[in-house]
C-alpha cells in the first residue's frame, strides 16, 4: 500500500477520511460549543467583579500553557479514555481565549458609552445588552475563532485517548512509517482549520456593527 | 425646581468631595456650577440623577426627594449631556436620539417622528443623517446629537457636564450660541457644569462659583463681574475680566449722574455759564427745568452757541435733537461707544423704560471706568 502515490491513497481511503472528518468536526465543535457556553458568561462575569477577574484568567492561562500532550495523559486517570476525556480537555485549551477576549472586548468599551447609556435610565441589563455585548462582539467572536483554528490542530492528539478524528491516521501513519497516512490526516485537518478560520472570520466581519465598522 | 439641602458626598469616608453644600435652583434657570478641577462641581451635578449617591443631605426636585423616586425613571426624565457625547457607535443617529424613547417603549412612527424633529431643532438635515453612524459625524455634529438625545423626551431638567470643553473654539462658540438659542425657546432647568469662567458668563442666568465642595457665590453673572464675594472668585474671573467683557458693563455702570444740563428754553449765555463753571463743552438739553423728572431732547456744544449768541435764541432753536442717539440704561458698554463713535457730541443722555434722563455718558465717565477696569500693567500705569 505504500507503494501508492498521495492521491490515490486519498481515494483508496476516502470512506475513512470522511468519517474520521466528521469526527474531528464534532470534538471541536462540541468542545468549542461547551468553551463558549462557559467562557463567554464568565468573561462577561469578571467584567463586573474585577476582584475574581484575575483569578480567573490565570487559572484558564495555566491551562493554556500546559502541554496538550500532558493533559490528554493526565485526563485518563480521572476520566478514562475515549470521546467525553478528550471533550473535556479541548474545551479546557478553548476556554482562555475566550474569556479573555470577552473580558477584553467589553473592558475596551469607552466609559463615557457606559455612563450615558446609565445617566439616560438604562438598567444593568439594558446596557449589558443594548450596549456592551453588541460592541464586545467582533472581538468575543474573534476569541471563539482563535479558539476554534487551534482546537482543530490540537484535537489530533485527542486520538491517543481513542477519541477519534484525523490524528488516527497520523498517529497511525507514525506507527507504520506511512507518510501518506501521515498526510492524509495532517492535510485534511489544515485544510479544515483554513476554512473554519475563514468561514468564522465572514461571519466576525457580519457581526462588526456597521458603525464600528466604517471607522 | 432643584433644591440641594445640606448636601455632603465623601467617597471613602474622610474627605468631603461635596461638604454641606446648598443651592436653589429656580425653574427655567441655566445654572453654571463653575470651579477649579476636582472642586466638586461635578460631583454636585451627578448626584441630581443619582449617578453619585449623596452620602448625606438632601436632594428634592419639585419638592420631592430624589431619594424616593425609581433610579431608572428619574434618569429617564433628567435628560444628561456629557463631554465626551458618550453616542452608542453601533446605533444610527436616529437610534441614538431614540434611546430613551425606545426605553420607554414609544411607537416606532412617533420615535422617527421625534427623532427628526429634533435633529432639524438641532439644525441638521434630519433625513439626512437619521441613518447616519456616530463616527461619520464631526465633533461638533456628534455633541449636537448628544444634546438632541438628552432632549428625546422632553425632560424639564437636563443636566451638562463640560459638554463643549472637548470642542475646538470656533465649534464651541458655535454650540455655546446655539445652547442660548435653544435655550430661550424651550425654557429647560440646566444645571451646567464648566471650567470655564467664559462660558459661564455667556451663558448663565446664575453662575455657582464651587471651592472645596461649597458654594462661595450664587448669583447673577453680571453680580459676580461687579461684587466678587472674595478674592478666590475675583482671582477665578481673571483681574482683567471686565477689561475683557466690555459688554457686561451697562451704561447705567458707567454713566455720571451729575451732568450739565440746561432747559429747552435756557438762553445761550446761561448754556456758557454752565459749561464754564463745570469745565465742559457739551450740555444736555431737556425738556423742563426745575423738575426731578426730566426728559432729554438734545444736546449743545459750545460751538453751536458761539454760532447763536443772540440773547433771544433758545437752546430748542440751536440744539442738536438728541432723539437718534437716547440710550437706555441697560444698552452695554459696546454699544454706547459705538454709538458715540458715530455722533459729533462727547456727552449722551442715558434714559429709563419711561425715557427720563437718568444720566450722561461723558468723556470722563469713560475715563473713570477704564482706569477702575484696566489691567494693571507691570512696571507701568495706564
Amino acid at each position: 500500500m505504500n507503494k501508492l502515490g498521495f492521491f490515490e491513497f486519498l481515494k483508496y481511503r476516502s470512506a475513512d477520511i470522511f468519517k474520521l472528518t466528521g469526527q474531528h468536526i464534532r470534538i471541536t465543535g462540541i468542545a468549542v460549543l461547551l468553551a463558549v457556553i462557559v467562557g463567554v458568561p464568565l468573561g462577561i462575569y469578571i467584567t463586573k467583579n474585577k476582584k475574581v477577574s484575575n483569578a480567573v484568567l490565570n487559572t484558564a492561562n495555566v491551562f493554556q500553557t500546559l502541554p496538550s500532550l500532558a493533559l490528554f495523559g493526565l485526563i485518563i486517570p480521572i476520566m478514562g479514555i475515549g470521546f467525553k476525556p478528550a471533550i473535556f480537555v479541548l474545551f479546557l485549551y478553548a476556554l482562555l481565549p475566550i474569556i479573555k477576549n470577552t473580558y477584553i472586548g467589553i473592558n475596551s468599551i469607552e466609559p463615557s458609552i457606559i455612563e450615558a447609556g446609565k445617566g439616560m435610565g438604562m438598567t444593568k441589563a439594558q446596557i449589558l445588552t443594548m450596549v456592551e455585548i453588541p460592541l464586545a462582539l467582533p472581538i468575543i467572536m474573534g476569541g471563539i475563532r482563535i479558539s476554534t483554528v487551534i482546537n482543530i490542530g490540537t484535537a489530533t492528539i485527542a486520538a491517543l485517548i481513542g477519541a477519534g478524528g484525523l490524528g488516527d491516521f497520523i498517529f497511525k501513519g507514525i506507527s507504520m512509517s506511512n507518510n501518506n497516512m501521515i498526510l492524509a490526516g495532517a492535510v485534511p485537518t489544515a485544510l479544515l482549520a483554513i476554512s473554519v478560520d475563514f468561514i468564522l472570520g465572514i461571519l466576525e466581519n457580519k457581526l462588526t456593527p456597521l458603525g464600528v465598522k466604517s471607522n | 425646581m432643584i433644591e440641594l439641602k445640606n448636601v455632603t458626598k465623601s467617597f471613602d469616608g474622610k474627605n468631603k468631595v461635596v461638604n454641606n453644600l446648598n443651592l436653589k435652583i429656580e425653574k427655567g434657570e441655566f445654572v453654571v456650577l463653575i470651579g477649579e478641577s476636582g472642586c466638586g462641581k461635578t460631583t454636585t451635578m451627578k448626584m441630581i440623577n443619582l449617578l453619585e449617591k449623596p452620602t448625606k443631605g438632601e436632594i428634592l426636585i419639585n419638592g420631592e426627594s430624589v431619594k424616593s423616586k425609581d433610579v431608572k425613571d428619574l434618569r429617564r426624565n433628567i435628560g444628561y449631556v456629557i463631554q465626551k457625547v458618550g453616542l452608542f457607535p453601533h446605533m444610527t443617529i436616529g437610534e441614538n436620539i431614540e434611546l430613551v424613547p425606545t426605553l420607554n417603549k414609544w411607537s416606532k412612527e412617533d420615535k422617527k417622528e421625534r427623532a427628526i424633529e429634533l435633529l432639524e431643532l438641532m439644525d441638521l438635515p434630519g433625513e439626512d443623517f437619521y441613518d447616519r453612524y456616530p463616527s461619520e459625524l464631526s465633533g461638533g455634529q456628534q455633541q449636537r446629537i448628544g444634546i438632541a438625545r438628552a432632549l428625546a423626551v422632553n425632560p424639564d431638567i437636563i443636566l451638562m457636564d463640560e459638554p463643549f470643553s472637548a470642542l475646538d473654539p470656533i465649534t464651541r462658540e458655535k454650540l455655546q450660541d446655539e445652547m442660548m438659542k435653544l435655550q430661550d425657546e424651550l425654557g429647560k432647568t440646566i444645571v451646567f457644569v464648566t471650567h470655564d469662567m467664559d462660558e459661564a458668563l455667556k451663558l448663565a442666568d446664575k453662575i455657582a462659583v464651587i471651592k472645596d465642595g461649597k458654594v462661595i457665590q450664587f448669583d447673577t453673572p453680571e453680580e459676580i463681574l461687579k461684587n466678587p464675594k472674595d478674592e478666590f472668585v475675583e482671582y477665578f474671573l481673571g483681574k482683567d475680566r471686565m477689561w475683557k467683557t466690555p459688554e457686561m458693563l451697562l451704561a447705567r455702570d458707567i454713566m455720571k449722574k451729575k451732568f450739565g444740563k440746561i432747559g429747552i428754553n435756557g438762553s445761550p449765555a446761561r448754556a456758557i455759564e454752565i459749561m464754564k463753571d463745570r469745565e465742559i463743552n457739551t450740555l444736555i438739553v431737556v425738556d423742563k427745568e426745575g423738575v426731578s423728572r426730566q426728559k432729554p431732547v438734545g444736546v449743545v456744544t459750545r460751538n453751536m452757541i458761539m454760532k447763536n449768541t443772540l440773547h433771544s435764541v433758545k437752546m430748542k432753536d440751536i440744539m442738536e435733537s438728541s432723539n437718534d442717539f437716547m440710550v437706555h440704561e441697560n444698552t452695554n458698554m459696546v454699544e454706547v461707544l459705538n454709538i458715540m463713535s458715530k455722533i459729533n457730541f462727547r456727552s449722551i443722555p442715558i434714559v429709563n423704560d419711561e425715557n427720563f434722563l437718568v444720566g450722561a455718558v461723558t468723556p470722563v465717565s469713560l475715563l473713570n471706568v477704564i482706569t477702575e477696569i484696566s489691567p494693571t500693567i507691570e512696571g507701568g500705569e495706564l
